[in-house]
């Protein structure tokens, strides 16, 4: 009998020898969302720019808010802020949000053929980094022509990234096989997300959370990478070591742990499907 | 473990565990938890006792042995329910066993039910590409064979169609094609045959032939006929068990009668009891029963269909065979054969070169691909063959009596050659040429029925 192994060697190994079928259903999935549409490929620029503009108007319009310390063009610089957190807040999203549903929806794949389940979520992940992808490209361009220039820091970007992008698959690996066995749980995440968006330093920096909530906020595991990410981005400050250490690391074994957790449940998908 | 052991299963149980409401999967599992950290025997069997009861226990199987060889086709028989999809799912790894372990060694290919592992939103084309990857074949591999696999499949232009737009059929070819360009080295099929066209039948059973000659296959059916045909070796399930395992003929004559007594008891119409039972009268027919047979719903009619000039095949430079007809012994062209009577097989096609010695054959294949008898014009003309020369027509013509055919399809291959009869070249060789379908027929046992001069009981 086939035992699925949990050691991370075991998870590059299978992402290496899967790849061209990792990167396959990756595109498929980022034409499929917009098949059939006129504009096709061209929504996933028009969604994040679209967004961008709705909240810059409800944000520096209707609640007239202004990000603490900046003053200079600060319309535009406010919807900049915004939009860089929102990037890394939406993968987040996004990621776990369809986590329960991967491998429920794919019933045929667990049932009726040998299918490396476990690359299931990361191209979740892989197509929605595409879109992230496309959104920073966006913020990059919009930056340059609202500045004139975009920070060096910029190149650090991948850094203060990938930790996210590791605690996103560990928690996507977890729920999808958790998503199989208990079905609230798709109904549970919306609200959690919700939840999260206000919460996360995204309409406001950290600073500006009342002192006592302070500590709580902190515990959000988004705080930290969409600070991070922003500082690169707009304020060309460097990353946090803490944050590169304490958080990456965790991050790295959440990760692992997900995969495991993952790996370990599999075997009984198939009856419960 | 030994190399010459390709599917080897040792005491495989599988129970899947059905619950009245989909919550009570969540409280068994509590109860059972809290069960097993209970602090005293007492409150664990209590626990115990009150989880099992949230949930009802199916034994799919139960203690399942078997080994399969290397290059051996092994049958699995059993009604439906009786665990044969449960343990071909086993065996593929797509199923876990709850106690006992499945081991293969070799590359697998499985057909496991319609359109098994076809993501239905994806287009024909995509399919092919993911389940070639799913088979371990690189890009550049699939890209090298996938025009031969759309050639089996052979379902136009459906290929760029989603895979949800294609009928049972379509599916169950573009299936089949993927798996027999996949390199494997074990075939598992369930059942899935059963829904394609005589021809694609046909096409499959030459592939399969051809296959088991070094590969081993693992068949399901209900079909004893196609497993006795087919299979080594044969494993009858029932009820998640073993009940015998042997030589095909063995037990698929006992699973057969164990199916006719169950039957038995629910129902009689089928029973001898209910066919006539007046003497039938003597007529001048080979076979005493035909006039009656012929007069009752158990006339062999066999429906002819019209000359397939592009069924598969080869040849066709040197010499083509244009028509193939059925004719009664008035000359007329039969779209109706009855089983029994006499007919005559037309054969006509033209050569493009001089062909020296023709010699023009036949076959009459069953739905399996078995041939079933055949002749061609070799003996008649070995010493005096007929010349042929480049441009002229021919016309071969085989009158015999149609034998009597089970229910079913069947295909005639026609040929012709050049040469004698150990050595010779094929110049046109046509597979299937016609297909013709029995409806309905007095035959209950073995390939062919042949006119049965007599047949009494008297009590002496």
């Amino acid at each position: 009998m086939k035992k699925f192994e949990v050691s991370p060697l075991s998870l590059f190994s299978s992402l290496y020898n899967n790849r061209q079928l990792l990167l396959d259903l990756s595109w498929r999935e980022i034409t499929s969302r917009y098949k059939g549409s006129v504009f096709g490929m061209l929504w996933s620029m028009l969604t994040p720019i679209l967004m961008l503009g709705i909240y810059t108007f409800i944000f520096s319009e209707v609640f007239q808010s202004r990000w603490p310390n900046i003053n200079e063009g600060s319309r535009s610089s406010f919807a900049l802020i915004l939009f860089s957190g929102l990037i890394a807040f939406n993968f987040f999203s996004e990621c776990v949000g369809r986590s329960p549903y991967i491998i429920c929806s794919n019933p045929n794949f667990v049932k009726k053929v040998i299918f490396p389940l476990e690359i299931l979520p990361c191209v979740t992940i892989i197509s929605t980094l595409f879109h992230a992808t496309i959104g920073l490209g966006i913020l990059f361009i919009f930056e340059l022509f609202a500045f004139g220039k975009i920070p060096a820091t910029a190149l650090l970007l991948p850094i203060a990234f990938a930790p996210l992008i590791f605690l996103t698959m560990g928690l996507t690996w977890l729920l999808a096989a958790l998503g199989v066995y208990l079905r609230d749980i798709g109904q549970t995440i919306g609200i959690v997300l919700t939840g999260l968006l206000f919460i996360s330093p995204i309409f406001f920096p950290m600073s500006s959370f009342p002192e006592k909530w302070r500590g709580l906020a902190s515990l959000n595991p988004l705080a930290m990478p969409i600070e991070q990410i922003r500082n690169v981005l707009i304020f060309s400050k460097e990353i946090d070591t803490h944050y590169l250490m304490y958080y990456a690391t965790t991050s790295l074994i959440i990760a692992w742990l997900g995969y495991a957790v993952f790996q370990a449940s599999r075997k009984g998908f198939a009856d419960v499907l | 473990m030994s190399s010459e052991i390709a599917i080897r299963v040792k005491d495989i149980g599988k129970v899947f565990h059905t619950y009245t409401k989909p919550h009570d999967r969540l409280i068994q599992g509590l109860l059972s938890l809290i069960s097993r950290v209970a602090p005293s025997a007492r409150v664990k069997a209590y626990f115990h006792r009150k989880a099992e009861a949230r949930r009802r226990d199916f034994h799919a199987l139960q203690s399942v042995s078997f080994e399969v060889n290397k290059g051996q086709t092994v049958g699995i028989i059993g009604r439906n329910g009786s665990g044969k999809s449960t343990l071909l799912q086993i065996i593929c790894g797509t199923l876990t066993p709850t106690v006992g372990e499945a081991y293969f060694s070799g590359k697998v290919a499985a057909l496991l039910e319609l359109g098994s592992g076809f993501n239905p939103e994806f287009t024909g084309r995509d399919n092919v590409y993911l389940s070639g990857q799913l088979y371990g074949l690189s890009k550049k591999q699939i890209d090298e064979r996938y025009d031969k696999i759309i050639e089996f499949a052979d379902i136009g232009e459906f290929v760029d169609q989603p895979v949800k737009t294609y009928s049972s059929g379509m599916m169950v070819r573009l299936a089949f094609s993927v798996i027999a360009h996949v390199d494997a080295e074990i075939l598992i099929i369930d059942e899935a045959l059963a829904v394609g066209d005589v021809f694609f039948t046909q096409k499959c059973m030459r592939f399969l032939r051809q296959f088991m000659q070094t590969g081993t296959v693992l068949f399901v059916s209900h079909d004893t006929a196609s497993v006795k045909s087919l299979c080594s070796h044969v494993i009858w399930l029932d009820h998640g068990h073993v009940v015998q395992s042997g030589a095909p003929k063995d037990v698929c004559d006992s699973y057969l009668s164990a199916l006719l007594e169950s039957q038995h008891g629910k129902t009689t119409k089928q029973s001898p009891a209910d066919l006539p039972r007046r003497p039938p009268e003597i007529s001048e027919c080979y076979d005493q029963r035909q006039k009656f047979l012929n007069a009752s719903n158990l006339r062999n009619d066999l429906r002819v269909f019209d000359f397939n000039q592009n069924s598969s095949g080869y040849g066709k430079d040197h010499a083509s065979i244009i028509d193939v007809e059925f004719r009664n012994s008035n000359g007329q062209r039969l779209s109706w054969i009855v089983g029994g009577e006499e007919v005559t097989l037309l054969v006509r096609g033209v050569g493009y070169r001089d062909i020296p010695s023709p010699i023009v054959g036949f076959y009459v294949k069953d739905r399996l691909g078995q041939t079933l008898f055949g002749e061609n014009t070799y003996l008649k003309y070995r010493d005096a063959p007929v010349y042929l020369s480049s441009g002229q027509a021919f016309e071969a013509s085989f009158q015999y009596q149609m034998p009597i055919l089970p229910a079913g399809d069947y295909s005639v291959c026609v040929a012709l050659a050049d040469g004698t009869q150990s050595e010779h070249t094929q110049l046109h060789w046509i597979h299937d040429a016609i297909v013709f379908r029995s409806e309905s027929s007095s035959v209950t046992t073995g390939l062919v029925g042949i006119p049965i001069r007599e047949i009494k009981i008297e009590i002496v």
